[in-house]
């Protein structure tokens, strides 16, 4: 039994071994925040209505492995996993996301594309059914990850701020009852953190199966609103609690953290926890990570109303098979962690020595990733090359995969997934508060550098924030790189932290939730691209104040605001053309300042459309504006004169209000908007509808 | 007294809370009515059966639903006039209660709402239904102009109206086809229907005009702030674009 609770609960996976000492330096605090990371999720102030005060929770993970092995049942509980994780802050689940890495699916027939069909069909499929709107995320086809996909999750969650539930136990809880509420648990998942901590081998494929989750939708979809109740029942009457999400190291993992983390231990009688098949073993039910479970600790004078509303109104019994609210232990005042199983004890030890003692001191390799050598450009045919940026895997259309998302369940949504750079909600009924949500994270600066594709990640998410009219509050991130027993993988991990560290620290802005996924390796030993993939959360206070998607009105002046350096480091351009490029600078400087010039325009009422510059360029940018004018039937196109449109050094393309008054409009100017559907750029000529027909094409086979 | 307003929740059902906020927004006096109450269904004078997967859409989408207690009082209150609404999953559980197009027995289906086509997945998209009968051919309808184009989206796996030639025929024929695919500009236009639907379809009524079943959802663009394209000046706040239909469903049931 030992054997198996340590396993789970100091692997990488529960423990942040060997990433804890460094996530320590991630800002974490700050005006906004209510609650940093340490929970099952962070809370973040979103604004005030009503006279009441409102927050986000936010919370951020991976399902890497297990999408790799069965990616239909690994995504799905990937969305399971984080929903839980909001929904046990005592909030109400209002949206998803989902950065998403597949390798090289030009194959239909690859079993990388069928990864990429199947990931895409489990999060549909579960986020669909929960009713649970997918708004934001992000994919990218890369050869790096044809072994390991990653499959990231985002999860918001709306709450009043005097109605937080804690995952731990509350001052005086001693005496008070752990209540397991959810599905029957049965062997699957058995083993599931400690072989997510990992390297994939092929040949353990079908052994790898079983430690993979099943998913069950259409039981959460009912766990959320039976919880919704109790939740408006522990308001009415006053009554304190804690509830956590039974994810990674299933009953002991949960039950002992929500205990230990409050300063007391527990006692779990393993007999009472509802299971699907009779004759498991004791350490099956105790560490098998069964999917849609949670864990409440309440008064006992609250237990009879919780069962209630599990049991009977929602009828859990009834929805799946021996589903239900069951006590199966209680909380002591003794700092220790005991379970018992047939009237014996079968494992007793120290709370603390289980959930808080692991440490794992690897050394890691620091180095310079890349240089400042500049290397020029060469001329490039823009008629010829601008077309082949347009179907790059990393630019084209991504509607055809996230068509299967449902973006609009709950009536709340402002912007959809792909209408802008971030998805909005309104998420308070009846308020004009808004919220949005943006993820990113480049491979192609991941496979350079991790420090530096830390730092745009940061950038590139915020930006897409402010794009859309939102003020940014807060970011999460998930960390997901190689083997941190080798000391150069590892090292790209300490790196990409570091730099984490000091953006948000330049942005001012807090990371208040993340998740480390390590071992991310192929069997020949070679890590993934580094991936530092950021989700960046804006505030909006009046929801009218939404930048809305797509040119206007011709005869605006168009500016790049930000980066606008003419290097391609990085860039969809420099791979197209074979070269390796100089990387755009980063200065925190100057993306202020930038900001503030986005931010000014939409103060004054005169930016009419805005997206950021990313992957394909200040013209891809360009051509996404007349492209979503285009789907609002208004065909306004843009004549350019600049440089060389195609780097992506960031920053923002903004419609600007003619004879708007704002003096930086001369400097920043790149062109203006025109009537009709074409784009002249530096004097060539694209026809924007057959550009759209280009763009919209090559995901269309992988995602019919 | 007005007439109240059910939103009956069957496990799985997850556009309850949207659909019961756009009925109250537009004057109606709704309430959810959880599986578990089912024997309150009878003090209601009208029912919206909202979207979802009521019993995980097992065998077909609303075929164990339409098997359920709470059915039983859609059924009786079917009969006697009362107005019934259905949307996405609440459409797929009338057709498969046989209340729409009602051309068969009860709980035995002449048509469904089924696995969408050509690709079989399940599809969000911004779509627009045009009324196809006279307007006051359907009570729940009688509110909205000749020719109405009512904005919504579609987000189903299962919405491809499938029947057999004969009832195909029978739906065209005895003025079942409620509501059909259109583009913005109310042309009907086969680019237009989002999952290979017989007819164009997007929404059936029955012979007798008090059962409504629609696969989009006029409740996810309902207020301003749903609508990409909104106009400065608007309050965002507002009812608009699908609101219509309910606000058509209220004022037929303070007639």
């Amino acid at each position: 039994m030992e054997l198996h609770a340590f396993d789970a609960a100091w692997s990488e996976h529960c423990s942040y071994k060997s990433s804890r000492r460094f996530l320590r330096n991630l800002p974490a605090g700050g005006a906004r925040v209510l609650l940093g990371p340490g929970e099952d999720a962070g809370i973040l102030h979103l604004g005030t209505h009503d006279g009441e005060r409102y927050a986000i929770v936010v919370a951020h993970e991976s399902h890497n492995h297990p999408s790799q092995v069965v990616p239909f049942e690994g995504a799905a509980t990937g969305i399971g996993g984080i929903v839980r994780d909001v929904l046990c802050m005592g909030a109400e689940v209002v949206a998803v996301a989902d950065p998403l890495r597949f390798g090289r699916c030009d194959d239909l027939a690859s079993h990388q594309s069928s990864v990429a069909r199947g990931v895409v069909d489990g999060i549909g499929a579960y986020g669909n059914a929960i009713g649970v709107p997918n708004v934001a995320g992000d994919v990218y086809f890369e050869r790096g990850f044809d072994e390991n996909c990653l499959v990231n999750v985002v999860a918001l969650g709306i709450l009043n701020e005097k109605n937080v539930i804690h995952s731990y136990a509350p001052k005086g809880a001693e005496g008070w009852q752990i209540v397991l509420v959810g599905k029957a648990t049965d062997p699957s998942g058995f083993g599931g953190a400690s072989f997510s901590s990992l390297t994939l081998d092929a040949r353990d494929a079908e052994l790898n199966k079983g430690a993979v989750q099943v998913p069950d939708p259409f039981l959460k979809n009912v766990l959320m609103r039976a919880s919704y109740r109790v939740f408006a029942l522990l308001r009415e009457r006053k009554v304190p609690a804690a509830f956590k999400d039974l994810g990674a190291g299933g009953v002991v993992g949960c039950s002992a953290e929500i205990t230990a983390h409050g300063g007391y231990g527990a006692r779990i009688e393993l007999d009472k926890v509802n299971v699907a098949v009779e004759g498991m073993p004791p350490e099956v039910i105790a560490v098998g990570e069964t999917q849609e479970r949670m864990l409440w600790v309440v008064p006992p004078d609250f237990v009879p109303e919780l069962l209630r509303v599990y049991n009977e109104e929602f009828g859990l019994p009834d929805v799946a098979c021996n589903a239900r609210a069951a006590v199966i232990g209680e909380v002591t005042a003794q700092q220790r962690y005991v379970l018992e199983y047939r009237g014996r004890v079968v494992m007793d030890v120290e709370s603390e020595f289980l959930t808080g003692s692991i440490h794992d001191d690897l050394p890691y390799t620091e180095k310079i990733y890349h240089g400042a050598a500049a290397q020029e450009l060469p001329a490039v045919d823009l008629e010829g090359i601008f077309p082949r940026v347009l179907a790059h895997r990393d630019v084209c259309s991504r509607e055809p995969l996230y068509r299967h998302y449902d973006a609009v369940v709950r009536g709340c949504t402002v912007l959809p997934r792909g209408a802008a750079d971030a998805g909005v909600l309104a998420p308070v009924p009846g308020s004009r508060l808004g919220v949005a949500l943006a993820v990113a994270g480049n491979p192609r600066y991941g496979r350079i550098d991790p420090a530096y594709a830390a730092e745009q990640a940061v950038l590139e998410a915020m930006r897409r924030v402010v794009a859309v009219g939102a003020h940014p509050i807060g970011l999460t991130d998930c960390l997901n790189f190689g083997n941190p027993r080798k000391a150069e993988q590892y090292g790209a991990f300490v790196a990409a932290v570091e730099a984490l560290a000091r953006a948000a620290t330049e942005l001012d802005l807090p990371f208040v939730s993340g998740n480390v996924s390590l071992y991310n390796e192929t069997s020949a030993g070679n890590a993934i691209p580094s991936s530092p993939i950021v989700a960046c959360i804006g505030s909006i206070d009046d929801i009218a104040n939404v930048v809305t998607p797509g040119f206007k009105a011709p005869g605006s002046a168009l500016l790049w605001v930000g980066n606008r350096e003419l290097v391609a480091g990085g860039s969809v351009l420099a791979e197209l053309l074979g070269v390796k490029g100089t990387l755009p600078n980063i200065e925190y400087d100057a993306e202020r300042a930038a900001l503030a010039i986005v931010r000014d325009a939409i103060a004054r009422g005169v930016l009419r459309a805005c997206r950021v510059v990313a992957d394909g360029g200040m013209l891809t940018a360009v051509a996404r504006l007349a492209f979503d004018a285009l789907a609002a039937g208004r065909k306004i196109g843009a004549e350019i004169d600049f440089g060389n449109p195609l780097c992506e050094a960031g920053g923002f393309v903004c419609e600007i209000a003619a004879g708007s008054g704002m003096d930086v409009t001369g400097t920043l100017q790149i062109g203006a908007t025109i009537d009709g559907p074409e784009l002249i750029v530096n004097g060539t000529r694209f026809d924007i509808e057959r550009l759209h027909e280009i763009w919209s094409q090559p995901l269309a086979q992988l995602y019919p | 007294m007005s007439a109240r307003i059910a939103v009956p929740v069957f496990p799985g059902t997850n556009s309850e809370d949207e659909t019961l906020r756009l009925l109250r927004d537009c004057g109606g006096d709704a309430e959810l009515v959880h599986w578990s109450q089912a024997s309150q269904m009878a003090q209601f004078d009208a029912f919206v059966l909202s979207g979802g997967f009521a019993y995980e859409d097992r065998i077909r989408a609303g075929a164990i639903a339409a098997h359920d207690r709470m059915m039983d009082y859609v059924i009786e209150a079917t009969g006697s006039g009362k107005l019934v609404f259905g949307i996405c999953n609440g459409a797929q559980i009338l057709l498969e209660a046989g209340l729409v197009p009602g051309t068969g027995p009860i709980r035995r289906p002449t048509a469904a709402f089924t696995r969408n086509g050509p690709a079989p997945h399940f599809i969000c998209r911004h779509v627009y239904m045009k009324l196809a009968i006279e307007p006051a051919r359907c009570a729940i309808t009688a509110a909205l102009p000749q020719d109405a184009l009512v904005p919504a989206w579609a987000a189903h796996a299962e919405g491809r109206l499938a029947a057999t030639p004969e009832h195909l025929s029978e739906i065209a024929a005895g003025g079942h086809l409620a509501f059909i695919y259109a583009n913005a500009n109310g042309i009907v236009d086969p680019a237009a229907i989002p999952n290979g639907s017989a007819l164009g379809c997007a929404g059936l009524v029955n012979r007798e005009g008090n059962v409504l079943a629609i696969m989009p959802h006029p409740e996810r663009d309902a207020w301003n702030f749903n609508h990409l394209d909104r106009r400065e000046g608007e309050d965002v706040l507002a009812p608009s674009g699908g609101s219509i239909l309910f606000h058509s469903f209220i004022k037929a049931l303070s007639s």
